[in-house]
């Protein structure tokens, strides 16, 4: 079994070993090579023109790259990122007039203050859906421009602010340009880190999977709006560090064009041409389309003035039209292919979880207990005090006619709909009675569920998705990744491990289900109509699945409407019918219960059967 | 008083202004649930065309009326076909990509080819100004508000009287159950797309008038409008009007009382908080959460 090692941890020696075995992957070595030349090619030209068009290529694939965090990686489209810009570049500038602070410094001063603006903007605007957001976005934008307009005496208004032109690399302020370049290359690069480290990590996995599915991610023990609003942090620091450095280098702040409307399309643009949600593509973006616009404004001058935007606007329909993935996206896997067949060093193989967390606590006691619950639909009572107790160790099965109430009951067992009156506890695994509110809040405390129409991430391989869930207690993508294996081999997922979740039938995506939230490693399982649509052998594994499952200590209620397979598998039976709980106890009990009869087949076949 | 009654007028006339160009960006988005971030610029090339015909054929700009409501329909049912249309099934961003992008290019032709200046239609009788008991509005603010309530009120029995407006209720509501019922759904939105543009074709003729034309106008009106359309819950042009109204009459009392260059700022605060506290609007239409 191999396991990877990570820098920070390996000895001097081993930390070394591990460095250069990670730059000999050729994944690594041509990413560099490809980096450097944004650096070689303008020393090599030596040319003022040249080095403007990189130091402007680097600030702009910085810019997107810093966008795609939050627009891409999260989805959150915002259409006014510049504001952060204008903001790190205006507070920079005003702490050299004024306190004559080095921008070094005033640059965190900046970020500090875009950090705090993205939350004030994050926090009660991400709930608003996709154009909704952007033109929120849109108006933080603006009116911060007008404000930078209207307090002329603190920021220059209209007329402009220009930057004390102190020469040095302690002011930043250079007479040879080169010296720019040298900076906002660096810049590029630590940006790529932090976007390639958040793509690769819990972070970034969890903002794909809130970016696909909302209720899925939180049923996934995951805070949506945390993960966001971590993104819009992470964003809008980089955001605006190149606003200060940019500053440095404009020398001149006008408010239209730093809290520029147009420069906000561009950035995400970039990002959407290049491919959004990759690491690659908001770099690759603006060396495609950046040079196009500072060579017509070289060569044709004022002549040209909108012959750039015309083209970026004719490019941006035209990759909507034909290449949504973006370029990365249509030809990415195909370019890794190429590059995997270079010599060099490959990553680790997987290794895989021996086994899943053991449940401990004694069988029998309560685990979950709803009391009197009541959800009130307008005039319509969905639940109507419904007392259900759920014993460590059970298999309790739910049934009842369509329309009865059983999922609305799940969703208020875990957080999903917040009961109009009554309570859901549980017991957390000291035994505490605990009265969780949020969906993540039930994940955390061990209360996995699945959902009746499934909800996989599609874009993300089987494995990934699984991976979703075992991040809840796994930090590292490496453990998270053991786990999921050891769960994809035990539901019978292991042969489509690699498959993209939107190409799996039905079957699969059922197992799918479970098999992301038994990757949560749930002490309660809720699992809604799990076998609902599936052939008989199917349905056979899935019972044998459940009992599996349950007799690693989880404690398993289902919803199905298989009569079959529930009174085999329940040790015990709730019937709900009109959102009342009609009759509970032994299977065999319940199947000749005169009400539960009536529910399924009604009043006048109870009579003709003389029941 | 008198102060405030005149400023109200002047955003009453200010608010039918935006009503017309809201009506169009509702009737698009409350049926093909597409918003279009190139309403703006349609209101552009409108103007530039009102003001070429102006210029050169010294067409009245009233007159310009009539081809420029045939000429913006033409334009929005192309875009409707050959660019929402292909990504009607796509994900929303791609949507808002694509119309930004339109916008994108059409700021930049008309940069392109008319330059950064700015070119105004020469009818000086239509600025005259006109006394009602004692209070002052524009003779072509008179006719702007004339229009849109003629507008709204034609619209409104257009949707109702018409089986083709039916058909267009019907794919708003269930788009699906809609084509169940034989509505192709494809023709009524390339339709629904045409009305909305051609909403600022009118806009463009009657404004013309009072506002030069620069390449850059259509983002002025447009963040107005969009403000105005969430006011107004997003899908009724009876809220667009309304939210119109309500912009108009901000727009003309924060000038005076707050800071004329404030105005935005007081009606996009209006507007953020309105998403954020009541996605539905002001008077419960419709939902921006959905």
């Amino acid at each position: 079994m191999t396991v990877r090692v990570s820098l920070s941890e390996a000895p001097p020696a081993g930390r070394l070993a591990a460095f250069l075995a990670w730059l000999g992957n050729p994944r690594v070595y041509m990413a560099l090579a490809a980096l450097s030349l944004l650096l070689v090619v303008p020393i090599v030209i030596d040319s003022p023109f040249i080095v403007h068009v990189f130091v402007t290529i680097c600030v702009f694939a910085g810019l997107s790259t810093a966008w795609n965090i939050v627009g891409g990686y999260a989805g959150q489209l915002s259409l006014g990122h510049m504001v952060f810009y204008g903001i790190g570049a205006y507070t920079t500038a005003l702490l050299i007039q004024h306190y004559e602070l080095m921008p070094w410094l005033g640059m965190w001063v900046g970020a500090a203050l875009s950090v705090v603006l993205s939350v004030c903007i994050g926090y009660p605007c991400f709930r608003l859906r996709g154009p909704f957001f952007a033109l929120a976005t849109i108006a933080f934008l603006e009116v911060v421009r007008l404000l930078a307009i209207h307090f002329n005496g603190f920021t220059g208004g209209s007329a402009g602010l220009i930057v004390p032109l102190k020469l040095g690399w302690a002011w930043m302020i250079f007479q040879d340009k080169i010296n720019y370049l040298y900076i906002a290359f660096g810049l590029l690069l630590a940006t790529l880190a932090v976007s390639y480290a958040i793509r690769t990590s819990r972070l970034g996995y969890y903002l794909i999977a809130v970016r696909e599915r909302e209720d899925a991610a939180s049923a996934a023990g995951i805070s949506n709006t945390a993960a966001k609003l971590k993104a819009a942090m992470i964003s809008a620091a980089l955001t605006s560090l190149f606003g200060s450095f940019h500053a440095m280098y404009l020398t001149f702040l006008e408010p239209e064009t730093m809290f520029s409307l147009s420069g906000s399309v561009s950035v995400a643009m970039f990002a959407l041409i290049g491919g959004l949600g990759t690491v690659a593509g908001p770099l690759l973006g603006t060396v495609l389309v950046v040079p196009i616009a500072e060579l017509a404004r070289g060569w044709l001058g004022a002549s040209a003035n909108g012959l750039h935007g015309f083209v970026y606007g004719v490019v941006l329909v035209l990759i909507t039209l034909t290449l949504p993935g973006g370029l990365v996206g249509t030809f990415g896997p195909r370019v890794t292919a190429l590059i995997d067949r270079l010599p060099g060093r490959r990553a680790a193989p997987d290794r895989e979880e021996p086994a899943l967390r053991k449940i401990d606590g004694k069988p029998g006691e309560p685990v979950l207990e709803t009391r009197d619950l009541v959800m009130k639909f307008g005039g319509l009572t969905a639940t109507d005090h419904v007392s259900i107790t759920l014993r460590r160790g059970e298999i309790l099965g739910v049934i009842g006619p369509n329309g009865a109430g059983k999922t609305t009951v799940f969703n208020q067992m875990s957080g999903f709909l917040r009961p109009t009156s009554g309570t859901v506890v549980v017991y957390d695994a000291a035994g505490r009675p605990v009265m969780p509110t949020r969906p993540d809040e039930f994940a955390r405390l061990g209360v996995g569920r699945t959902f009746q129409i499934v909800q996989p991430f599609g874009k993300l391989t089987v494995i990934e998705n699984i991976m979703i869930g075992a991040f809840m207690r796994h930090a590292s993508v490496e453990d998270a990744r053991a786990a999921a294996l050891r769960v994809a081999r035990l539901v019978g997922l292991l042969h489509v491990k690699d498959v993209e979740a939107r190409n799996l039938p039905i079957g699969d995506l059922k197992r799918l289900e479970v098999a992301r939230t038994l990757a949560t490693e749930p002490s309660i399982l809720l699992l809604d109509e799990v076998m609902a649509g599936q052939n008989q052998a199917d349905t056979q594994k899935m019972v044998e699945l459940i009992r599996a499952i349950r007799d690693t200590g989880v404690t398993v209620i289902a919803i199905e409407h298989n009569m079959q397979a529930i009174m085999s598998l329940s040790d015990r039976i709730v019937v709900i019918d009109s959102g009342k709980v009609i009759a509970q106890g032994d299977p065999r009990e319940v199947v000749r219960n005169r009400r539960v009869i009536e529910a399924y087949l009604g009043e006048d076949f109870v009579d003709a059967q003389g029941l | 008083m008198d102060v405030l009654v005149q400023l109200i007028l002047n955003g009453i006339m200010l608010g039918a202004m935006y009503a017309i160009i809201s009506v169009g960006l509702t009737l698009i988005f409350g049926i093909v649930r597409v918003v279009n971030f190139a309403h703006g610029e349609f209101l552009m090339v409108g103007m530039y065309a009102v003001y070429l015909l102006s210029h050169h054929f010294g067409l009245h700009p009233y007159v310009s009326a009539v081809p420029m409501v045939l000429m913006l329909f033409a334009i929005g049912a192309l875009v409707q076909r050959f660019i929402i249309q292909p990504l009607l099934g796509a994900d929303e961003h791609i949507q808002i990509f694509a119309t930004v992008g339109l916008s994108t290019a059409l700021i930049n032709l008309a940069l392109l080819i008319f330059g950064a200046d700015l070119y105004s239609v020469q009818e000086p009788g239509l600025r005259k100004p006109l006394s009602i008991g004692g209070y002052t509005v524009l003779y072509a603010q008179v006719v702007i508000f004339v229009s849109a309530l003629v507008l709204v009120a034609g619209l409104h029995l257009f949707m109702q009287k018409t089986p083709l407006g039916r058909a267009i209720r019907a794919t708003a509501q269930n788009r699906n159950a809609a084509q169940l019922m034989g509505v192709r759904v494809d023709r009524i939105y390339v339709i629904a797309f045409g009305l909305g543009a051609a909403c600022v074709g009118l806009a463009s003729a009657l404004i013309s008038p009072l506002f030069p034309v620069t390449p850059t106008i259509g983002t002025y009106f447009v963040l107005t409008a969009f403000v105005v359309v969430v006011l107004g819950g997003m899908r009724s042009m009876y809220g667009a009007f309304l939210g119109a109204m309500i912009i108009g009459i901000v727009d003309s009392l924060s000038g005076y009382y707050i800071a004329p260059d404030l105005k935005e700022v007081v009606y996009f605060a209006i507007f953020i908080l309105i998403l954020i506290f009541k996605p539905t609007g002001l008077f419960g239409f419709g939902r921006g959460t959905e």
